[in-house]
C-alpha cells in the first residue's frame, strides 16, 4: 500500500450534552487512507459517519487523538480537503458560475484571472452544466445542484474530496447517473475521496474500501471491506461480478447485525447501576471459579496482596478439578465469574456440544501462552523430533495417536488441532483426542493410556521432570501470544454489576503486573506454593528456565505465561474471530454470518479499557492489522472466510446466521 | 357510456374564464367592500349624520377642496391633504432613514459580536416595548423643538425591529454557508460580501418592513400632540375646529393615512424582494 495520505489516529469525539454529561460519538478510530483511494464510510444513521467526515475536513476537532494529512495534523478546515456537503451548500444568491468562481478566486490566488476563468468554465463543462451556468441554484434540480457542488469542489483541485451522503436526496435514476459520473471524474482527477453513505450498492460501486462503523454511542470501525472489483467499473458489469454479491451480503449482514444490536440495546432496560437497595453496604461478594494452574497467578496475587479488599470486593475463589463442573456452576449462577479457556465465551454463546446457548461475555484476557505439547518418552526414542517426523510415524501406525486435552473445545484443543493439521495430520482421522482432567494426564501417560497431551507449563514441566515425556511443541510453534485464559461471566450479570466487574478486573490487572515482574518473582513463588493455591510444586512450575526434556542442550525453553504488558489484557475481537474459524473448520458450528454482532457483544473490550484506566495503566487497543500465526498464514479479521477456506482440513465454510442468546437474566444470580 | 371528448368537456368553462377574467377576480372585493360601505351608511343613518357621517356624506362634504384639490395652499397650516401627507412623509423619511442606517449598523455589530450581542440584549428587549409616544416628552425636553422631536420619535420607534432582525439574520446564517466559507478559507471581506450580507438581507428587510409601519403609526400620533402641519396635525386640527364637515375631514384623513401606510409597507416589501436575489 502506498503511504497514507490521511491518517486517522486514535480519534475519539465527545460532545457535551445540554442537560449535562456527555455523548461519546466516536471512540478510538484508526484509519489509514492511501493516496488515490476511494473510501466509503457506511453505517446506520447516528453512528457518527458525518462526525468523522467533519473531523477529516477540520470543521471540528477531535476530543482526543488526531488526524494527519501528509504527516501534518489537521487543525482547521482548508481547501485541500474540500467538502461536498449533504445539502449541497450552494450560495443561493449566486449563479452556478459565481458559486464556482467564488471558490476558485479564493483558493487559486496565484493563477491569473484568465486562468481562473478558464478553470471555472472547464469545471462547469466537466459536470455538463454549461447551459445552466448563469442560473441560480433555486432554478436547478437536486441532481444539478449536486453536480455544481461537485464541480465547485473539484475546481479547486483538493487533495482529498469529502462527500457527505452526496446522493441521499436524489431519485434513483439521477443518483445512478451521478454515481457513474462521480466515479469517472474521481478516476480522471485521481483525487482521494472519502464518501459517507448508507447505500450498500453505492458504496460497492464506487469504493476501494468500505469502512463499516458500528452503532453509536462510542461508534468504532466494525469491519473494513476490501472491494477488489476491476476498474473502470460499470454499474451493470459490477453487479455481474461473482464477488459482488458476496461483498454485498457481507455489508448488508453487517448493517443488519448493527440494527439488531441497536434493538437489543433499546429493549434492554438501562442497567440499574448499584441501586442503594440492591447493593448492601460493605464489600461486594464475588464467587470466582478456576482450575488450578499458573493461569490463576493474578487471582492469587490479588487475593493475597489484598487488592480485592482494597477495591471493596470480597472474593471467594472456588477451585474445580474439571472444566465441565466449573461450566455447570457458572451456568447455574452459582459462580459470578470464572477464569475459563479463551474459547469458552464463544462456545457458551454458540451452545457447542449440544448445550443450551448461554450469553457469556468476556471483559479481559487473563493470560496468554503457557501451553506445551508433551509426548511420551518412547517417541523421543523413535526419533520424533518435530511435526514432520510425527506425521511420518502416524502414517505407519494401525491405531491413531492418542492425545489428551483438558477440555473439549478449549483453546488448547484448537492449538493442538491447528498444529497437527499444519503438519498434515488430521486431528479427527489420524488422532484420537481424549478429554482428561489435567491432573490425571501424567498418570495416564505413565499407564500408557495416552501417547501425549497438551497442557499448561505446570503440568508439562512436572511430567518432563518425572522423565515420562518431552516437549514436542510449544505456543511458539503454533501461535505466540495467543489468548489462553479469559474472564467469563453472564452478559446481564456484567450489565447489572458493571462497577463491581470493573473493580475486579482492575485488581486482576494490577496483580498481573506483579506476576510479570521479575523482581517480585520469589515472592510470587512463595505465594503460589501455599496449599490453597498450587502447592509446593508451583515453585518448580515457576522456574523461569524450563527445559523441553528433549535431551538437546539448546536454547529452547518453554515460553512463559504472559500476564501483562503489550496488550495482554485486551479482549480482542480479532482473536475471537480466529476462534470462530476454528469452530467452523472442525465442523462444530456454522460460521456465523452475523459474527460482528456476536463478537461485539461477547468481547467487551470497552470494559477492559475502563478497567485498565481504573488500574492506572494506559489502555492500548488491539491493532486492526492482520496477524500471522506460526504457520505463516495471515489472519485478517475482516475476511475470516478467506482464511478459513485456505486452511487444511477445513470441514466447511458454510455461513449461517446464528441467534444470539437473549441477555435476559435466566439464572438466579441476582437472587443470591 | 356516453363518450365525452375532452375538448367538449373543457371548452365551456375555459371560455367563461376568458370572457370575464377581470370581473371574476374583482368580485370578492366588490361584494365585501360594498357590503362594508352599506353597513357603514346604515350605521350612520341610525346614529345620525352629525355623529357619524356615512360614506356618501364624507365624499360630498370633503369634495371641495380636500379631494378635488389635494395641493392647495392657503398659507400657514391650511394646506391640501397632499401637502399634509408629504410633510408627514418627509419627517418619516428622515427618522426612518436614520433608523435604517443606525439599526443595520448596530444590528450588524450585535450579530457579529456575540459578547456585545448578549450583553445588550436585555436593554433592547426593554426599550423596544416602550410605546412611541412615551418618548415624545423626553425628546421635547432634549431637543426643544417639535419637528426634531417628531423625527426622533420615529427614529426611536423604528430602530428596534431593524436592530433585532439584522442581528438575528447574522446569527442565523446557515451553518452550511459558514462551513463553505471555512473550508474555502474566505477572507473577512469576502465572507461579509459574499455570505453575511446576502444571507442577512431578507432578515433586514423584514425588520425594515415592520419598522416602516411603526414609523407611520408614530408620526400620526406625534403630530397630533404637537406639530405644525402634517396629516396627524390635520386630523387634530379638524377635530378642534368642530365645523360641520369635521367628522368627514377626519374620516377622509384616516383613509389617506391607511392608504399611505399600506403603500409604504408594499414599497419596502418590493424593494426587499428585488434586493434579496435567489432567496433562502
Amino acid at each position: 500500500m502506498s503511504p497514507a495520505l490521511l491518517t486517522v489516529d486514535d480519534v475519539t469525539q465527545v460532545f457535551p450534552l445540554d442537560e449535562g454529561g456527555h455523548y461519546v460519538a466516536l471512540k478510538d478510530i484508526d484509519l489509514d487512507i492511501a493516496e488515490g483511494e476511494f473510501i466509503s464510510l457506511i453505517g446506520h444513521s447516528g453512528c457518527g459517519k458525518s462526525t468523522l467526515l467533519n473531523l477529516m475536513a477540520g470543521l471540528t476537532q477531535a476530543s482526543s487523538g488526531g488526524i494527519l494529512m501528509n504527516g501534518r495534523q489537521i487543525t482547521d478546515p482548508g481547501p485541500d480537503r474540500m467538502v461536498v456537503f449533504q445539502n449541497y451548500s450552494l450560495l443561493p444568491w449566486q449563479t452556478v458560475r459565481q458559486n464556482i468562481a467564488l471558490a476558485v478566486n479564493n483558493v487559486m490566488r496565484e493563477a491569473s484571472e484568465a486562468e481562473r476563468r478558464e478553470l471555472v468554465e472547464q469545471n462547469i463543462q466537466r459536470v455538463g452544466l454549461t447551459h445552466a451556468a448563469d442560473k441560480l441554484p433555486a432554478e436547478l434540480s437536486g441532481g444539478m445542484k449536486q453536480r455544481v457542488a461537485i464541480a465547485r469542489a473539484l475546481a479547486i483541485e483538493p487533495k482529498l474530496l469529502l462527500l457527505d451522503e452526496p446522493f441521499g436526496a436524489l431519485d434513483a435514476l439521477t443518483r445512478g447517473n451521478l454515481q457513474q459520473q462521480l466515479m469517472q471524474i474521481c478516476q480522471q482527477a485521481g483525487v482521494t475521496t472519502v464518501m459517507v453513505t448508507h447505500d450498500v450498492d453505492e458504496a460497492l460501486l464506487l469504493s476501494d474500501r468500505v469502512v463499516c462503523l458500528t452503532n453509536g454511542p462510542e461508534a468504532g470501525i466494525g469491519q473494513i471491506l476490501q472491494v477488489n472489483l476491476p476498474r473502470p467499473r460499470q454499474r451493470l458489469e459490477v453487479m455481474e461480478h461473482p464477488d459482488y454479491y458476496r461483498l454485498r451480503s457481507e455489508l448488508i449482514s453487517f448493517l443488519q447485525q448493527q440494527r439488531r444490536l441497536k434493538q437489543r440495546k433499546a429493549a434492554a432496560p438501562a442497567a440499574p447501576e448499584a441501586t442503594p437497595a440492591a447493593a448492601p453496604q460493605g464489600p461486594q461478594r464475588l464467587r470466582v471459579g478456576y482450575l488450578p494452574g499458573l493461569d490463576i497467578a493474578p487471582l492469587a496475587v490479588a487475593m493475597e496482596r489484598g487488592f480485592f479488599s482494597d477495591a471493596q470486593l470480597s472474593v471467594l475463589p472456588v477451585s474445580f478439578h474439571r472444566w465441565q463442573q466449573l461450566e455447570e456452576k457458572l451456568r447455574a449462577g452459582e459462580l459470578d465469574l470464572a477464569i475459563t479457556s479463551a474459547t469458552a465465551p464463544l462456545a457458551l454463546n454458540l451452545g457447542l456440544d449440544g448445550q443450551a446457548a448461554w450469553p457469556a461475555i468476556t471483559p479481559m484476557t487473563v493470560t496468554r501462552n503457557g501451553n506445551a505439547l508433551c509426548l511420551a518418552q518412547r517417541f523421543q526414542d523413535l526419533n520424533v523430533r518435530d511435526i514432520g517426523s510425527l506425521a511420518e510415524r502416524c502414517k505407519g501406525r494401525e491405531w491413531p495417536l492418542r492425545l489428551a486435552i483438558g477440555q473439549k473445545g478449549s483453546m488448547q484443543e484448537l492449538l493442538l488441532r491447528h498444529w497437527l493439521a499444519g503438519g498434515g495430520i488430521h486431528p479427527d482421522r489420524d488422532v484420537e483426542l481424549q478429554v482428561l482432567s489435567p491432573m490425571a494426564m501424567q498418570a495416564a501417560l505413565l499407564a500408557g493410556e495416552i501417547d501425549g497431551f497438551i497442557a499448561g507449563r505446570y503440568r508439562v514441566a512436572k511430567t518432563v521432570e518425572a522423565g515420562l515425556g518431552y516437549v514436542l511443541a510449544t505456543d511458539l510453534d503454533v501461535w505466540s501470544g495467543h489468548p489462553e485464559k479469559v474472564l467469563t461471566c453472564h452478559a446481564s450479570w456484567a450489565d447489572h454489576h458493571s462497577d463491581t466487574l470493573l473493580r475486579f478486573c482492575a485488581s486482576m490487572m494490577r496483580a498481573a503486573q506483579i506476576c510479570e515482574d521479575d523482581g517480585q518473582h520469589n515472592g510470587l513463588v512463595g505465594l503460589l506454593s501455599q496449599p490453597q493455591w498450587l502447592g509446593a510444586g508451583a515453585a518448580l512450575a515457576l522456574e523461569r528456565q524450563f527445559n523441553l526434556g528433549n535431551g538437546e542442550v539448546s536454547n529452547e525453553r518453554m515460553p512463559l505465561n504472559r500476564y501483562h504488558g503489550d496488550r495482554a489484557h485486551v479482549a480482542n475481537v480479532a482473536e475471537g474471530s480466529w476462534i470462530l474459524t476454528q469452530f467452523s473448520r472442525w465442523g462444530w458450528s456454522y460460521f456465523p454470518s452475523n459474527r460482528v454482532e456476536l463478537l461485539s457483544s461477547v468481547y467487551r473490550n470497552d470494559l477492559c479499557t475502563q478497567a485498565l484506566e481504573q488500574a492506572g495503566f494506559s489502555a492500548l487497543r488491539p491493532e486492526r492489522h492482520p496477524f500471522a500465526l506460526a504457520d505463516g498464514r495471515s489472519f485478517d479479521q475482516d475476511d475470516p472466510l478467506a482464511y478459513l477456506r485456505e486452511l487444511p482440513f477445513a470441514a466447511s465454510s458454510a455461513v449461517e446466521p446464528i441467534t444470539l442468546p437473549a441477555p435476559a437474566m435466566t439464572s438466579p444470580v441476582a437472587a443470591r | 357510456m356516453t363518450a365525452i371528448t375532452p375538448a367538449s368537456r373543457f371548452r365551456r368553462p375555459s371560455k367563461l374564464r376568458r370572457l370575464q377574467p377581470g370581473l371574476r377576480n374583482l368580485m370578492p372585493y366588490l361584494i365585501c367592500i360594498g357590503g362594508f360601505l352599506i353597513a357603514w351608511q346604515i350605521l350612520s343613518l341610525i346614529l345620525g349624520v352629525a355623529r357619524l357621517p356615512g360614506p356618501i356624506n364624507v365624499i360630498v362634504e370633503t369634495w371641495d377642496p380636500y379631494i378635488s384639490q389635494p395641493f392647495f395652499d392657503d398659507g400657514g397650516t391650511s394646506k391640501g391633504l397632499g401637502w399634509q401627507i408629504l410633510i408627514s412623509l418627509q419627517r418619516v423619511a428622515m427618522g426612518y432613514g436614520l433608523a435604517a442606517v443606525a439599526g443595520i449598523a448596530i444590528g450588524g455589530v450585535l450579530g457579529l459580536n456575540r459578547f456585545i450581542g448578549k450583553g445588550l440584549d436585555p436593554v433592547i428587549q426593554v426599550l423596544r416595548t416602550v410605546p412611541p409616544l412615551a418618548w415624545f416628552p423626553i425628546s421635547l425636553m432634549v431637543f426643544q423643538d417639535a419637528n426634531t422631536s417628531a423625527i426622533f420619535v420615529i427614529f426611536i420607534t423604528a430602530i428596534w425591529p431593524i436592530i433585532i432582525n439584522t442581528a438575528v439574520g447574522i446569527r442565523e446564517i446557515p451553518q452550511d454557508y459558514t462551513n463553505v466559507a471555512r473550508v474555502l478559507r474566505l477572507r473577512k471581506g469576502a465572507y461579509i460580501r459574499n455570505i453575511v450580507i446576502p444571507a442577512t438581507v431578507p432578515y433586514v428587510f423584514t425588520g425594515l418592513r415592520i419598522s416602516v409601519g411603526l414609523a407611520w403609526l408614530a408620526i400620526v400620533a406625534a403630530e397630533m400632540l404637537k406639530a405644525d402641519g402634517g396629516i396627524g396635525y390635520f386630523i387634530w386640527d379638524a377635530y378642534n375646529a368642530g365645523g360641520d364637515s369635521s367628522s368627514s375631514q377626519i374620516i377622509l384623513a384616516i383613509l389617506y393615512v391607511g392608504v399611505v401606510g399600506l403603500a409604504l409597507d408594499r414599497l419596502v416589501a418590493y424593494m426587499g424582494s428585488r434586493v434579496a436575489k435567489g432567496g433562502n
